[in-house]
């Protein structure tokens, strides 16, 4: 029997092969980081600078429409936009779209507001920030079933879509940073970091452009195409996508976090998977060509 | 009168939803709010429906032995779980304060300086935080339990465990000078969506499984791109390019090489990705105008069932 000419044996080499170069290249840059320098692009620091105008005082909504599969792209992104809003003395209201999320919510709000977090970030020199007090500096709504519905009743009224209370029952009449805060246009800024649906998509189409909301997305990398349309036509005041976005968000707080670091498995990983194209395609023009001459 | 109904209704509230957002007037925007409020309650329902359509569409092949019947079990099972876990039981047992306050004269070194003192009685793995000192864990190294000197007055005390799923005391004592408060707290476990259960089975169970099924999309999209991504013609070739730029560009590398990749990139997303973004969207749009035209006018009827 002849032997397979090599263009076929790689066509037709164990796949497992590829799946362990893909492994080294996440793993390698986090033990040995490269540490390219990271440039915000016009997108992030055009979110960057919306939050920057809040005033201290100001209330500013982040719906965390997300589940913990996202969690790596779009953590780092709420780390930085929450330090950003607490040292600028800025009050915050969380809530979310998703059911998958309110554990996951509620520790972040553990984690991060609750906790003062320029400790938490090496070598940072900024402003400190300090610890956000439940009902005085932050409220937690929780979450509502009704996915575009509940935006709907948000952006009407969000007093009726919440019954009135915060997730803990305290009702929003004895929480003084809610007087004033009736419907989703009350809030200076809507920070949405989202997932996919319900999300970002879904509060443009139902409330932005029927408010003038002022409204910032972080966004995974695979959502960003769908979500550029809204940038472009001033809808979101600024577009942070995917890991690559959040290191540059946080390179524009200050910060050196998770997504700094993962920048270098952006780097390694787009590598691979581009010589995974350049070497399928070289494979198979070489074997195209060889089965032309066999047949000729 | 079985199909006339809901259709006379589905005509009504769609012709309703489309002229509401013309009207500013109050008594609409009521009618709205409650009609968004119905949206809501039957969104909800739809739970219920998912719960029964699980059991109805996996039992029978559970009992038949069809292919693959035991990862119907597990399913069923894990289902079943996270509902059992994410109801509050301990509704049935727990009540009153979740502390109690024993007040007692003091005859220390804090009386005599015009102070009180708060004594927390908790155990060792629980966190407290009086006033605006810092959190503390409620007994020391030697199993001493925390003691805070405070000015007399209002004190607000927060003990809670470190980790979710437990009740919280938090109160606001009123503590007088040369005096002792004895807070006794042990955070009982809670059960429901924050209690101890559903958020073990959520930190331990579905959230690992949840990302490991984002995070092999990395592995599986280098074995596609190996295997499946070739410049076949003309269409396949500049997709295939785009697709190169677009990925340097996104990761740090791309403005390491040069800042003209990183220009090109930026804008191959905003001109011809937005381009054709734009008119995915708007004829979509179009496309769901014209199906809810066609369901509110009556012509589109599928919805209503075969009979």
């Amino acid at each position: 029997m002849a032997k397979a000419h090599w263009t076929e044996r790689l066509q037709r080499f164990d796949r497992r092969w590829l799946f362990l170069v893909m492994g080294l290249a996440i793993i390698v840059p986090l033990i040995f980081p490269l540490g390219l320098p990271i440039k915000p692009g016009p997108m992030t620091k055009a979110a960057y600078n919306a939050v920057e105008e809040l005033q201290p005082g100001d209330v500013a909504l982040i719906s965390l429409d997300l589940d913990p599969a996202s969690t790596p792209e779009l953590e780092p992104f709420y780390r930085a936009v929450v330090l950003q809003l607490k040292r600028k003395h800025v009050k915050i209201v969380v809530t979310t779209t998703w059911y998958q999320a309110p554990p996951l919510v509620e520790r972040w709000i553990r984690e991060a507001i609750e906790q003062p977090l320029a400790p938490t970030y090496p070598g940072y020199d900024g402003a400190p920030d300090g610890a956000y007090k439940k009902n005085v500096d932050y409220v937690y709504l929780g979450f509502r079933e009704g996915r575009e519905a509940t935006i709907l009743r948000m952006g009407a009224d969000l007093r009726q879509t919440f019954d009135g209370r915060a997730d803990d029952g305290t009702p929003f009449d004895k929480i003084p940073m809610m007087t004033g805060i009736k419907q989703l246009k009350d809030f200076k800024l809507l920070v949405d970091v989202s997932a996919g649906y319900p999300g970002a998509k879904e509060y443009v189409q139902y409330v932005q452009s029927r408010y003038g909301l002022h409204m910032i997305v972080s966004t995974t990398a695979v959502s960003l195409t769908d979500l550029t349309p809204y940038y472009q036509t001033g809808q979101l005041d600024g577009l942070v996508g995917g890991l690559a976005a959040a290191a540059q968000y946080e390179k524009l707080v200050g910060v050196t976090g998770t997504a700094t670091a993962g920048a270098d498995v952006l780097n390694a990983g787009h590598g691979v998977v581009i010589l995974a194209i350049v070497l399928g395609n070289l494979v198979f023009f070489a074997g195209r060509r060889a089965r032309k001459r066999g047949a000729a | 009168m079985k199909k006339t109904a809901p259709l006379v209704l589905g005509i009504a509230v769609g012709l309703y939803a489309c002229a509401e957002f013309y009207i500013p007037d109050w008594h609409v925007r009521w009618l709205t709010q409650e009609l968004q409020t119905w949206g809501t309650i039957l969104a909800a329902f739809a739970y219920i429906l998912g719960g029964v359509n699980l059991i109805q569409v996996n039992y029978p092949k559970i009992r038949r032995r069809e292919r693959d019947w035991q990862y119907k079990i597990v399913m069923v099972v894990a289902a079943g779980m996270m509902l059992a876990a994410g109801l509050k039981w301990h509704k049935l047992y727990q009540s009153g304060e979740a502390g109690t306050v024993a007040i007692a004269d003091d005859h220390g070194g804090a009386a005599a300086a015009g102070k009180a003192t708060i004594v927390i009685d908790a155990p060792a793995d629980v966190m407290v935080k009086v006033g605006a000192l810092p959190a503390q864990p409620a007994r020391d190294a030697a199993g001493k339990p925390a003691t805070f000197v405070v000015d007399a007055g209002k004190v607000p005390v927060r003990v809670y465990n470190r980790i979710a799923g437990y009740r919280d005391y938090d109160a606001t004592l009123e503590v007088a000078p040369a005096k002792i408060a004895t807070v006794s707290v042990d955070p009982a476990m809670l059960w429901g969506t924050k209690g101890r259960v559903y958020n073990w089975l959520y930190d331990h169970v579905f959230a690992p499984c949840n990302a490991t099924m984002f995070a092999l999309l990395a592995f599986f999209v280098v074995s596609a791109a190996f295997r499946a991504f070739r410049m076949r013609n003309v269409e396949a070739t500049l997709l295939l390019g785009a697709a190169i730029i677009v990925m340097l560009a996104a990761a740090p590398i791309g403005a390491w090489i040069s800042d003209d990749l990183v220009d090109l990139g930026q804008w191959i997303l905003d001109i011809p990705n937005n381009a054709g973004r734009r008119a995915i969207m708007m004829g979509a749009a179009i496309g769901a105008i014209a199906t809810s035209l066609r369901i509110v006018l009556g012509l589109e009827r599928s919805h209503l069932g075969a009979d």
